[in-house]
């Protein structure tokens, strides 16, 4: 039951606390509280975790006609991308401390939090879909309401594009249903089923929207550029990773003979992201979306990862997905507050940030090393991890996934050039730089993260591998 | 005793005492004792009615909606006839003969007709005088298709008979083509768009919130056997009839300038998602996936209309720069409005998701997979036009002086209760997979 709540809760209290802090402005200490919550919650439910398979934590709401039964059920996947979540919604919390409109915005994030868990924790294909839906909606306000100049354009461009591409989700839950007489994931298996072929073609354009892959990215710039910073970490470090996550659990490895058949599809469109997405972050000289397709980038080697299907590539594929999210998040906060700062998206505007702005450019600097894959950062784990993986599946051609490096590094050092290092232009010479104290301690936590994992990837690698392991021992699809 | 006799009856009382305030308290005590009554099992004590745990689920449901229009309402003559629209559907809903459906069918129309002629201006003269002309076109189509299926030799005082030969069955096609005039569907569409977006609001909540779906859920009891008796020459029409109004009503609502407007046309569309329950109706979920889009829609299209009403105090002209910042001037206001749109939009967690998921499934269940992904397309595109009236609510300020009128608190009581069956049937699934039809 505490784990309905868990979900239901900051739905349905979200609108409370809109009101009762409305004109206290102590939104943002409720938000955090909740969020804290929910991480102590998340690593109790890990100490819990069996050696493998799922943990039952109730069921709901049964209704044998339709097998539509709010299933709660978390496996270490789950909760690995629980943790982050709950991680990265603190940070998000902390990074917005001085946003307009608190009470709103908080709120809404908290009504986000549930929405997201449920994504996490539903094994029941319908639940799975309504929350999934559901996230879509504090961030079309979230986008809409406090994004910058473009927002209303790309928060309704953002809402109908990723809706469209849920329904292709949706159809294929059916076609599920139909075909096995059950909305339970955990029982779904390519034998089961009828028409396998079309239901992993459904799914997969359904989450490669999400993820995003190219061709299907297009929603993601826009959406990026235009949301305030904390709410692009929120798009980048969790609904990105939904995608993901639902990659691996669905497409892979509930259809793991259609996944052998099909990986070929994966691994091209990701190559294809890598390296477009590369060249359009080189092309840039707008900051933020320089950094946006510097993630789709990314996500296209996790792309390459999930494709291989391999213990060690999936592990990898895992660890980058959460490298991306610390590393690519204050990339993002950095960008937005530059802009917020000195009203410039321009990397020509800007340059010699480093003389007014030292700490700020350090750990720009640094999180940017990590996107080109720096030894002793999260990137440099990720990339070499997806590299050897990728290479003992595919063979030695796959070397080309260095080209995706090698571009990072230019895009990115050359944008260190222009912003971080230079001489100092104008418009920075009468900006002042300064940061509220909460905001800057989540980009020291990020530097943390990025630092300390990059050197001990251990313990990461020891909760990644016991999840795949988790399925080998099963029999999944490894 | 049944809930029709007391609707009717305290409709009738109702003209004594116009004048006096106790006609709210009056009508809300006929609706609740009528709930009652259907719930416990009471039916017409006519020849040719009957009823089922459907229908009396949908009855205790158009009850509670028209006991919302009558909170809110503050004219007394829209509190007699809000009763006099209970009555008639509750005959509608319990016809099981085509001529006990065909008469009470068509009071139910006459009674709607007098409802939009109680008008205010011009406007609204015009969109009374389209619904009125539609109506009687319908009215001659339904008499001409009962006139053929009966000089077949076939009885009016019982079910339809599934084995009528040719005249039989073309004229029970005249017959559903009539129904369908009234229900919206494409090409007989257009003096909906029109009519509903210039009577006033509030009845065109009730014309489009509660009188089409009781007519689309009787139309379903009426005709489903006949349907399935001949499904390949049936289905296909059906299908293309259904695709066809889903989509232009969605494509034509992405234009519009006008509030009342764009929820005509998602009416539209809305027809055309219920008529996908007549072409899957082989599939098991049809009918239960006919009644909860009935539900749905019901509460989501009645509270849009009726908070329009208030918010534009009767007048039929509200356009979206009207609601520019409304989030700020009248925050509970903006949330019901958005909240029942979400719904609309087939938003998950209300009423308006699970209601169109199972109409779905019922068509993937009829091995229609490329019928349900264009319906599926078309929901999600509907949502354009939904999210940017939110878009005007919630994103814009309100740049000039835009008459939006302040909504006084019974209305928003109303509204609660609306919106509660939209958030009850958005995740207790039970309470309509429990019920048949």
């Amino acid at each position: 039951m505490s784990y309905l709540l868990l979900i239901f809760l900051p739905i349905v209290l979200s609108l409370l606390v809109y009101f009762i802090t409305r004109n206290t402005g102590s939104a943002k200490y409720m938000a955090l509280g909740f969020f804290v919550v929910m991480l102590i919650h998340s690593t109790y439910l890990y100490t819990q975790l069996p050696e493998s398979g799922y943990m039952l934590l109730g069921s709901f709401l049964n209704i044998k006609a339709f097998d539509f039964e709010l299933v709660l059920q978390v496996d270490r996947l789950s909760v690995i991308m629980l943790l982050l979540t709950s991680i990265l919604l603190i940070l998000v919390a902390l990074s917005s401390w001085t946003v307009k409109k608190q009470a709103a915005y908080f709120s809404l994030l908290i009504f986000f939090s549930g929405a997201i868990f449920g994504v996490f924790m539903s094994t029941n294909f319908m639940w799975f879909f309504i929350f999934w839906e559901l996230t879509l909606i504090p961030m079309y306000f979230l986008v809409g309401i406090w994004g910058a100049e473009g927002r209303v354009y790309a928060a309704v461009k953002f809402f109908l594009y990723t809706h469209v591409a849920s329904m292709f989700i949706l159809l294929a839950f059916f076609l599920i249903y139909k075909q096995s007489g059950t909305f339970d994931m955990t029982l779904i298996k390519d034998a089961v089923l009828v028409t396998p072929a079309l239901i992993w073609w459904l799914l997969f354009v359904g989450f490669a929207v999400k993820m995003p892959l190219f061709p299907f990215h297009t929603w993601l710039p826009d959406a990026h550029v235009q949301a305030p910073a904390p709410v692009s970490v929120l798009l980048a470090g969790v609904l990105l990773k939904m995608g993901a996550y639902a990659m691996i659990r669905m497409v892979i490895l509930m259809l793991p003979l259609q996944a052998q058949k099909y990986a070929w599809v994966i691994l091209v469109l990701g190559l294809l992201s890598l390296l477009y997405a590369g060249f359009m972050a080189l092309y840039e000289t707008h900051v933020k979306k320089m950094v946006a397709y510097s993630s789709i980038s990314h996500m296209g080697l996790v792309a390459i990862a999930i494709s291989a299907i391999s213990f060690d590539s999936l592990s990898a594929g895992l660890y980058e997905m959460i490298g991306h999210a610390f590393i690519i998040s204050p990339l993002f906060l950095i960008a937005g507050f530059l802009h917020h700062k000195t009203g410039s998206w321009q990397m020509g505007d800007m340059g010699g940030i480093m003389q007014k702005a030292p700490y700020i450019s350090a750990i720009f600097v640094l999180a940017g090393l990590g996107a080109l894959g720096l030894p002793a950062t999260m990137g440099f784990i990720g990339e070499i991890t997806i590299l050897i993986s990728a290479i003992e599946t595919y063979g030695t051609w796959l070397i080309i996934i260095l080209l995706g490096s090698m571009l990072s590094a230019a895009y990115l050092i050359w944008t260190f050039r222009r912003v971080i290092y230079g001489e100092m232009s104008e418009l920075v010479m009468k900006t002042d730089f300064t940061m509220s104290k909460p905001e800057f301690i989540s980009l020291v936590i990020f530097a943390i993260f990025i630092v300390l994992f990059g050197i001990y990837p251990q313990p990461l690698f020891d909760m990644i591998n016991q999840t795949f392991s988790a399925y080998t021992s099963i029999g999944g699809a490894l | 005793m049944s809930a029709f006799v007391i609707l009717f009856s305290s409709a009738l009382f109702s003209f004594g005492i116009h004048k006096l305030s106790i006609l709210k308290s009056l009508g809300m005590t006929a609706l609740a004792v009528a709930g009652v009554l259907a719930v416990l099992g009471y039916t017409t004590p006519l020849n040719g009615f009957s009823s089922s745990s459907a229908i009396q689920l949908f009855e205790v449901m158009v009850f509670i909606v028209l006991g919302a229009v009558i909170l809110s309402e503050d004219e007394n003559i829209n509190i007699t006839q809000s009763l006099f629209i209970a009555a008639a559907s509750v005959l509608v809903l319990e016809s099981a003969t085509l001529l006990t459906f065909v008469i009470s069918f068509e009071a139910l129309s006459i009674i709607s007709f007098i409802l939009v002629s109680n008008i205010k201006d011009a406007t609204q003269a015009e969109g009374a005088v389209k619904m009125f002309i539609s109506g009687a076109i319908a009215t001659g189509l339904i008499v001409l298709g009962l006139t053929l299926y009966a000089l077949e030799g076939h009885s009016l005082n019982e079910a339809v008979n599934i084995k009528a030969g040719i005249f039989g069955t073309l004229g029970l096609w005249v017959m559903l083509m009539g129904l369908f005039y009234k229900l919206t569907i494409v090409p007989m569409h257009s003096w909906a768009a029109d009519s509903y977006a210039q009577v006033r609001p509030s009845h065109a909540a009730i014309l489009s919130g509660v009188a089409k779906t009781v007519v689309v859920i009787a139309t379903f009891y009426i005709f489903s056997p006949f349907i399935l008796e001949n499904l390949s020459f049936n289905t296909p029409i059906l299908v293309v009839l259904s695709v066809a109004t889903m989509t232009l009503g969605n494509v034509l609502a992405l234009f519009q300038k006008k509030i009342g407007k764009i929820l005509s046309y998602s009416s539209i569309a809305h027809a055309g998602y219920m008529l996908l329950a007549f072409a899957a109706v082989q599939s098991s979920y049809a009918s239960t996936g006919l009644l909860y889009i009935a539900i749905a829609y019901i509460f989501m299209q009645t509270a849009l209309f009726l908070l329009l009403d208030k918010l534009s105090n009767g007048a039929s002209d509200m356009t979206l720069e009207d609601f520019k910042g409304l989030a700020d001037k009248d925050k509970f206001s903006a949330l019901f409005f958005t909240i029942q749109l979400f719904s609309l939009a087939g938003i998950p967690l209300l009423a308006g998701f699970i209601s169109k998921a199972v109409l779905v499934y019922a068509v993937v269940d009829a091995d229609m997979t490329i019928v349900a992904l264009i319906a599926l397309l078309n929901s999600a595109l509907s949502v354009a036009y939904y999210a940017w009236i939110i878009k005007h609510i919630y994103f814009d300020e309100a740049n000039r002086k835009n008459k939006i009128a302040s909504v006084q608190k019974m209305p928003l009581i109303a509204q609660t209760v609306l919106l509660a069956g939209t958030l009850y049937f958005g995740v207790f699934a039970y309470s309509v997979f429990s019920v048949t039809l």
